[in-house]
């Protein structure tokens, strides 16, 4: 697969921040990504830089094989939509989205006019008087109808509610399936994306800690379900990653997985398996990052 | 699929940025319009109450100058951005913004000229009242007038983005360090005219010079105001 | 709707099996697509894809160029002869295990198996519900 961005020892710091370390990543064509992490890990800095808005303190960014900034070459070809976008002064949505229009090259008019019925979008409305959910359909409106060979979508979608939110994820999927392009969505709703994402890059702190596709992030951790004291048991020096408990019975997450003999083992204490929720499984990691390795892993006593 | 690569669609691009500020038809044309109509009928309606006999000049044609001074900083502090979420490169931005701005200067110095030539045909709307007619502007004819006007106007349209790139590129300190610094030099040239006992000469000097030649001599401030904010605007995130 | 601890492709492929089987997808019938089954799951069409080619690698499903995915002749009784081979680990051993945490000898099993057995099926329909 072609790696349509290149980014090696990306570095950003700011007075005595250092929003992003020596970061490396490949991001491939035609791929959704889900760019996850929580707030301030350093997503929308790397999208930025990524769509030269803002400058790296060291390290190489390539966009289709080359340097971003100030290149129109690379730039008519990408659309980032930011969580808060400003608008002109007095703009309508007509006016971005006639905007949009006139800037991206493969912009597709009749998709603008269906999403912005799906949305309810008032047109003639002023961008400064919309809600915090039709702010978000601008932009979001903007990013699909697009088409961008690459699009960034970063938490776009706060501010709409969860219909909206639906709308969003399944219009990205079909328009997707119909026009492949490469998607990179920054979220902290995990879970409601986890299916769309083919791969995930997880950052935290500064640093990618996962970078994989979302099988195989899924794979690194197993769900059991039953009887507390039996998973315990079953559990023994395991690394947990995550619990919930009602009454007796126990949902918990552990690292690695379970060969065919321990599924049955499992099965015949009475115990089933769960899907692992991605969510957890990456807030649970970006949690451990932050404190010293030993304090923080839950081990199941023996 | 066509990448966006020769240079006539980049030039297309620039002008698109043109089209891009004249989206929303009121800040480059309907307000500057506005100001400039309003600011001329209320100039009209003082002169008619005012019981004077000889030729009324009036200062209202600056009015919509100082309003584009705010068009040039609403161009980096909102424009800006949202050129940046179009995909657009800071040149193409920049190039457009200003090519936008120059067509509002032609069309508001067009404006003022045909103002001018009917207060001169009507002896100032019959109540002597000059609003655009002003002798000194016109001293060199009507064309005179038009630069002079089309001058002034980018010249406080570069005034207000440049100080809004600095704004946007290091923050608003820098620009009341700017601002204050220009001011300070200004009360410096000012003193060192009475000390040097010059002002009889300065006024000669800018008496002669007139409001044409002082428009000429604003170009090259323009010229580096536009560079500086080319410069700044380079490394500016929005 | 999402279940188990399998890839997600797994189950999508296992869905379209599923249908086979009980007869909704006849034998050369077209599949639904890739994006078809992509925006009715929800999922990225890449996964979606991935479960249909693990169909074409079992012989379940072929290609046919320029038409689209279809259901191979015999891939019914490759299914269901896979699942009676599956069958005594899939359901058997937990079926064993489950009568054991209730008290049930696999002797009451195979006793309550007969009587259950001899009455007629209440609908034909076996398939998971979703």
């Amino acid at each position: 697969m072609t790696a349509v961005i290149e980014v090696r020892d990306l570095t950003k710091r700011y007075k005595d921040t250092l929003a992003l370390d020596a970061v490396s990543f490949d991001v491939e064509k035609d791929t959704i990504y889900g760019f996850l992490g929580r707030n301030g890990a350093g997503k929308t800095t790397a999208m930025s830089i990524l769509t030269a808005q803002n400058f790296a303190t060291s390290g190489s960014v390539r966009v289709f094989g080359e340097h971003p900034y100030e290149n129109a070459r690379v730039l008519s070809r990408i659309c980032f939509v930011r969580e808060s976008q400003k608008y002109p002064d007095d703009a309508t949505a007509r006016h971005a989205l006639a905007a949009a229009r006139l800037f991206f090259p493969h912009w597709d008019q009749d998709l603008a006019e269906r999403l912005v019925d799906e949305f309810q979008l008032p047109m003639r409305t002023r961008i400064k008087k919309l809600s915090r959910g039709q702010l978000s359909a601008v932009g979001v409106i903007i990013g699909l109808a697009s088409r961008a060979e690459i699009t960034f979508f970063d938490e776009p979608y706060l501010g709409l509610d969860a219909v909206a939110r639906q709308i969003f994820y399944d219009r990205l999927l079909a328009d997707y399936a119909e026009h492949p392009r490469t998607i990179l969505l920054s979220s902290h709703l995990i879970d409601e994306v986890a299916n769309l994402v083919e791969r995930v890059l997880v950052i935290d702190r500064g640093r990618i800690i996962m970078d994989e596709t979302t099988e195989d992030a899924l794979q690194k951790a197993t769900n059991l379900v039953g009887d507390a004291a039996a998973i315990d048991a079953f559990l023994r020096g395991r690394e947990v990653i995550h619990r919930e408990s009602l009454g007796r019975v126990s949902s918990v997450t552990f690292v690695g997985g379970l060969t065919a003999a321990e599924r049955g083992e499992a099965s015949a204490a009475g115990l089933e398996l769960a899907p692992v929720s991605l969510q957890q499984l990456i807030v649970r990691s970006t949690q451990h990052s932050t404190h010293a390795p030993a304090s923080e892993k839950e081990e199941v006593a023996s | 699929m066509s990448a966006v690569a020769s240079s006539p669609q980049r030039h297309n691009r620039i002008l698109n940025v043109v089209r891009l500020q004249f989206i929303n038809k009121v800040t480059y044309i309907w307000m500057p319009l506005l100001v400039l109509g309003a600011s001329w009928v209320i100039s009209i309606l003082i002169f008619a109450m005012i019981p004077l006999d000889g030729p009324k000049y009036g200062g209202g044609a600056q009015a919509p100058l100082w309003a584009f001074m705010a068009v040039g900083i609403q161009a980096m502090t909102m424009s800006f951005p949202f050129s940046q979420a179009m995909s657009l490169t800071r040149r193409e931005f920049y190039l457009g913004t200003l090519a936008a701005a120059s067509v509002t200067g032609v069309m508001l110095s067009t404006v003022f000229v045909v103002i001018g030539l009917i207060e001169k045909a009507t002896d100032g709307f019959g109540v002597n009242g000059y609003f655009a007619y002003l002798p000194a502007v016109w001293a060199s004819g009507w064309w005179a007038a038009w630069i002079t006007y089309f001058v002034i106007t980018m010249f406080l349209f570069v005034i207000g983005f440049w100080s809004a790139t600095i704004f946007k590129r290091w923050g608003t300190l820098a620009v009341t360090l700017v601002l204050t610094g220009l001011g300070l030099i200004l009360v410096g040239v000012v003193f060192l005219i009475t000390r040097l006992e010059a002002w009889p000469a300065t006024w000669t000097w800018l008496v002669e010079t007139g409001p044409l030649g002082l428009a000429l001599w604003a170009v090259p401030a323009i010229a580096l105001m536009a560079l500086g904010s080319y410069v700044t605007l380079r490394r500016a995130v929005a | 709707m999402i279940e188990e601890g399998k890839p997600l492709f797994v189950q999508i492929a296992e869905r379209i099996e599923d249908s086979i089987v009980d007869g909704s997808l006849p034998e050369r019938d077209q599949a639904p697509s890739t994006n078809e089954l992509a925006a009715f799951y929800r999922i990225n069409p890449a996964t979606a894809a991935k479960g249909v080619a693990m169909l074409v690698d079992k012989s379940v499903l072929e290609k046919r160029r320029g038409i689209g995915m279809f259901v191979s002749d015999g891939a019914r009784e490759l299914l269901l002869r896979e699942r009676r081979d599956a069958f005594a680990d899939r359901y058997i051993t937990p079926l064993i295990d489950e009568a054991r945490r209730i008290g049930l000898s696999p002797t009451d099993l195979a006793a309550l198996v007969r009587e259950h057995g001899s009455t007629p099926q209440a609908s034909p329909d076996t398939g998971r519900q979703s």
